[in-house]
């Protein structure tokens, strides 16, 4: 029986992601990091809870290890199975142990998509044991100090049934991410996109009108990603409002009335 | 299944072609006017095709006539215009037959098309919705936007617009005027054009500063104009797509003015100062200056107002144009007066309170207060309620309320200068409270259930506090849900099969004895085995089964008096919509309603249980739900638990409707029935029950996040909304 496992080498960031800090995040994952708590990052869609797991995975030269959670994620896709490879079986690490036996950092995305029972495998590696059974082979791995875990989580999506159960939660320390403010975002989308600062302006102000109509029509505003989205087409030459509308407005709602607000309010701002 | 457009116009040309070959027209001729309709646009081609196939049942000859009009018609109106003309020929044939249908579209010169479609203009009510939306979204605050036979202003709490916006012809263009009234009002409002004037350590409201002035109306239209620019500068940093596009209106305006404008030098002055604004094309220095630097001060205004006043002749007040939008100072002070009056009657109703109390009650209070706490002693500098003789401590906002009240009888205002260091000083507030709150002797409850109320002050339960009661909601015999059923009639059918489309919800069930697919997991580990010489298991099949929705709801609704009107309608509509959809989708559901008054009687209304068919019976119920008393929701909230808690279910959901904040006719009001109906709710949560609520009041943001928690409530700024609303977010929670 022999082990494989994800080149993990692949997963190291090799050059800085630009990450503007907006409060004392980078800090407070400094002191979770040395303390060995896991991090729960929580925020809207498109804020930069993910840039900002690649930024710190960068700064600690660690390898990042991301899994987007989805319904039909096992325990087995997270932990590892056994494979067939020329009539023999062979274990292959998922991703979670290979970021543990690396000590990298693992970062699940929108882990309340995933199903109850899978999340309960990170339990015991989420509090001061750092372990993860992993059972088919019997093997209990002791994560490095290194490692880190981390998982992400909208609370705007509201759903009793993905809900993060408490004794998940518990376990974490939790850093709250929000849209940057004006200055902030208006930099991160020239820096992005490469546009110019009018552009971006522009687009943080429409965004924030947006935002406005959260639980008014609107499950969220604009994030900040949809903002890069269109500045990278104003920047291919397309004309701004069409570029603001497929690029922002369409993929927030498909309420008509709810577009044709957003299209008033767009051409107010351009 | 209906047919595609292109098919049901091939379809129509077939049909026209054959109407007219009855009537012996060659096929030349046919195909000369199947390309005449051809060319006109897409949208009114259909209907001219529709048209000609109608008139050519009746007589073919007179096809080519009419095609002839449209074609001539086509030339001056749009193709949207166009197709709402032939509509109208349609209507007429419809209802006053072929000739006077013909001799419409015979008028197809261009003076009477002009004529046709320019008085129409745009009406509020196809675009309010719109423009609320529109105003919330570059506010981020919630604006009533109502209709106003007058022109277009704001009160600060609403801004009105006209009923009918016909500056254009274009629809698109009169929404853009609308759109620059609504956004002018909204930054009236956010630039604080209405706060009071400070002059000299003075403070005037906005109504009393303009009285001041000998000609009023002059004033204002000069301040007006002021305002506008200063709005104007704000909208180039915040809005500039919609500076830009205000151009053209004010053009439209400016052009819409009369020309005689002004008989007087004084009128013509301030009509100068408007017909520059509109053009924007500022002469005079004044305006130039404040357009460049505008300052929150009164000199401009002034500056012109004595510039105008030096000229001869009386004023006639600006009329005659919609833009700018209106000051109406006198509306503005009426909102704000309203507000205080609320205020006030709060506190007239505080000290009626005390008044009405028995005199012992008032010792025993008096002497209890005065152990507690070595009572305050009264400061001179400060006034004090003198109240059957006992004094009240007043915090400033009291204070300032009882001033404008100008005196309660029974009560006196005095300073504390004027009295001697022997007194001592009660809190009127927590006296009030403390009073609305004090234990009565429990009368005796029959078949009630006591409940428990959270005492946030205290930080403990008062045991068996409150008693609630069961009723069914009387059954009426009125044709509600039909009537519902009709009016949503296509929505229900698009719902249902939503809800459907929940229930048929699949998942891949792994290591299954039989199935579809192979689980390669269990393959893997079961030829591991098996190698290694151990017995394999035979669980090695994936299965597709339909997702268990084990879910259980239950609906508690406001019944309280406050929901009377529309609100109560429109809750039971979405009930009824609700009840529809639901059947289809198999969860289980209940509905409950509450109401009630003081905690001796909590009121709880049945419409549905959870083990009871939507049948006659609850439709009827439905029906019968009519607006009680007041909203103690902490005792419904309980009960409603104590019922999800006897389900059976893996989810349980408990979705409260509500108009408004918990209020009761006793202290069960502010942060005590907040903090009450909150507790309730997290030992609903503690039950594992999940709470959500969905209200219709307008300063829900305020209270609604700490009671259920950030994201667990939804505010709906529009009542007729809810119940399309209601399945979206049963869908959300539930998915």
């Amino acid at each position: 029986m022999t082990t494989e496992t994800i080149d993990i080498s692949r997963h190291y960031i090799s050059e800085e992601p630009f990450y503007l800090p907006m409060e004392k995040e980078l800090e407070l994952f400094d002191a979770a990091y040395r303390n060995r708590i896991p991090v729960l990052l929580k925020g809207p869609t498109g804020c930069g809870k993910t840039r900002f797991m690649m930024h710190v995975a960068w700064k600690y030269r660690r390898p990042l290890v991301t899994v987007a959670c989805h319904d039909d994620l096992t325990a087995s896709d997270l932990v590892g199975r056994y494979l067939m490879k020329g009539g023999q079986t062979v274990w292959v690490d998922g991703p979670l142990t290979a970021a543990v036996r690396a000590g990298g950092f693992c970062y699940l995305d929108e882990v309340v998509e995933a199903r109850k029972d899978t999340t309960v495998v990170i339990h015991p590696l989420a509090d001061d044991r750092r372990l993860l059974p992993v059972e088919k082979r019997g093997e209990l791995l002791k994560a490095p100090p290194d490692f880190v875990l981390a998982i992400s989580y909208n609370p705007g999506y509201q759903s009793v049934l993905k809900d993060l159960k408490q004794s998940t939660r518990q376990r974490f320390l939790a850093l709250e991410f929000t849209y940057p403010p004006r200055e902030l975002e208006t930099e991160i989308v020239m820096h992005e996109s490469g546009t110019d600062e009018e552009t971006a302006r522009t687009l943080v102000l429409f965004a924030e009108k947006t935002r406005n109509l959260k639980d008014r029509g609107l499950l969220e505003g604009a994030s900040t990603r949809l903002l890069v989205h269109a500045a990278k087409l104003i920047r291919s030459g397309i004309d701004p409002a069409q570029a603001i509308g497929a690029a922002v407005a369409e993929p927030l709602t498909d309420e008509h009335e709810m577009l044709a607000a957003l299209r008033e309010i767009l051409q107010s701002v351009l | 299944m209906s047919a595609s457009p292109r098919q049901h116009e091939r379809e129509l040309r077939a049909e026209l072609s054959r109407n007219l070959a009855l009537f012996f027209f060659e096929s030349a001729e046919v195909a000369s006017i199947l390309a005449e309709l051809d060319s006109l646009g897409r949208e009114s081609r259909p209907k001219a095709l529709a048209l000609c196939v109608f008139l050519s049942n009746i007589s073919g000859n007179i096809v080519p006539k009419v095609v002839r009009l449209l074609k001539g018609a086509a030339g001056v109106l749009s193709d949207q215009e166009l197709r709402r003309w032939i509509l109208e020929a349609f209507d007429l044939l419809d209802a006053k037959g072929l000739e006077p249908a013909v001799r419409f579209l015979s008028a197809n010169d261009e003076a009477s098309l002009r004529a046709w479609s320019a008085p129409r203009g745009l009406e509020f009510d196809d675009v309010s919705a719109t423009l609320e939306t529109y105003i919330r979204g570059i506010s981020g605050r919630d604006f009533a936007v109502k209709p106003t036979e007058d022109t277009c202003y704001t009160d600060t709490a609403g801004i009105f617009l006209p009923r009918k916006m016909a500056l254009f012809t274009r629809r698109d263009k009169n929404f853009l005027a609308y759109k620059l009234m609504a956004t002018h009002a909204w930054a009236q409002i956010e630039l604080e054009t209405f706060a009071p004037v400070r002059r000299n350590g003075e403070s005037k409201d906005i109504e009393e500063y303009f009285g001041q002035f000998e000609e009023r109306e002059l004033a204002i239209d000069v301040f007006n104009i002021l305002e506008a620019l200063r709005v104007e500068s704000f909208l180039g940093e915040n809005l500039p797509g919609l500076l830009r596009a205000a151009r053209e209106v004010k053009e439209k305006v400016l052009v819409a003015l009369p020309e005689q404008d002004g008989r007087t030098a004084r009128s013509a002055f301030v009509r100068k100062l408007r017909r520059q604004y509109l053009a924007g094309r500022l002469a005079e220095p004044t305006l130039l200056c404040y357009r460049q630097s505008p300052a929150r001060d009164l000199e401009a205004l002034e500056a012109l107002y004595e510039r105008a006043m030096a000229l001869p002749g009386p004023y006639s007040p600006l009329a005659g144009a919609s833009f700018p939008v209106a000051i109406k100072p006198g509306r503005v002070a009426l909102c704000l007066k309203a507000r205080q009056k609320e205020s006030r009657e709060r506190l007239t109703a505080f000290i009626e309170k005390v008044l009405e109390m028995p005199d012992f009650v008032m010792q025993m209070k008096r002497r209890a207060r005065e152990k507690k706490a070595q009572e305050k002693r009264p400061e001179p500098g400060r006034k004090y309620l003198l109240l059957k003789g006992a004094l009240f401590e007043l915090d400033p906002e009291m204070e300032e309320l009882l001033r404008h009240n100008g005196g309660i009888p029974g009560a006196v205002l005095v300073d504390g200068s004027e009295l001697g260091g022997g007194e001592s000083v009660m809190d009127l507030r927590s006296l009030v409270e403390e009073e609305a709150e004090a234990p009565e002797v429990a009368r005796p409850a029959r078949g009630g259930i006591p409940y428990d109320e959270w005492d946030y002050r205290r930080g403990a339960y008062r045991k068996g506090w409150c008693t609630l009661y069961e009723h069914d909601v009387h059954p009426v015999r009125e044709p509600f849900v039909e009537k519902t059923l009709r009016k949503y009639g296509g929505y229900i059918t698009v719902l249902r099969n939503r809800f459907e489309m929940l229930r048929a919800e699949t998942r891949i069930l792994k290591r299954q004895k039989d199935g579809e697919g192979i689980d390669i997991d269990a393959a893997v580990e079961a030829l591991a085995d098996a190698r290694a010489g151990l017995s394999p298991s035979e669980n090695v099949f994936t299965k597709l089964v339909r997702e268990e929705r084990n879910i259980a709801v239950l609906f508690l609704l406001d019944m309280s008096g406050s929901t009377k009107g529309w609100i109560n309608e429109s809750e039971k509509e979405a009930l009824v919509l609700m009840s529809e959809a639901l059947e289809s989708l198999g969860d289980r559901y209940a509905i409950y309603g509450f109401s009630g008054i003081t905690r001796n009687r909590a009121d709880f209304y049945r419409v549905k249980s959870f083990g009871e068919s939507y049948g006659e019976e609850v439709k009827r119920r439905i029906a019968g739900i009519e607006p009680k008393d007041y909203t103690r929701m902490g005792p419904a909230l309980r009960h409603a638990t104590r019922i999800l808690r006897a389900v059976e279910a893996r989810t349980k959901l408990l979705i409260t409707l509500s108009d408004g904040k918990p209020e009761d006719y006793d202290a069960y009001k502010g942060a005590y029935g907040i903090e009450d109906t909150r507790r309730s709710l997290i030992e609903a949560k503690q039950q594992g029950i999940h709470s959500f609520c969905i209200t219709i009041d307008r300063e829900a943001h305020e209270y609604l996040p700490h009671m259920y928690g950030e994201v667990n409530y939804t505010y709906i700024d529009d009542v007729r909304k809810l119940p399309g609303k209601m399945t979206d977010i049963y869908t959300r929670l539930t998915t």
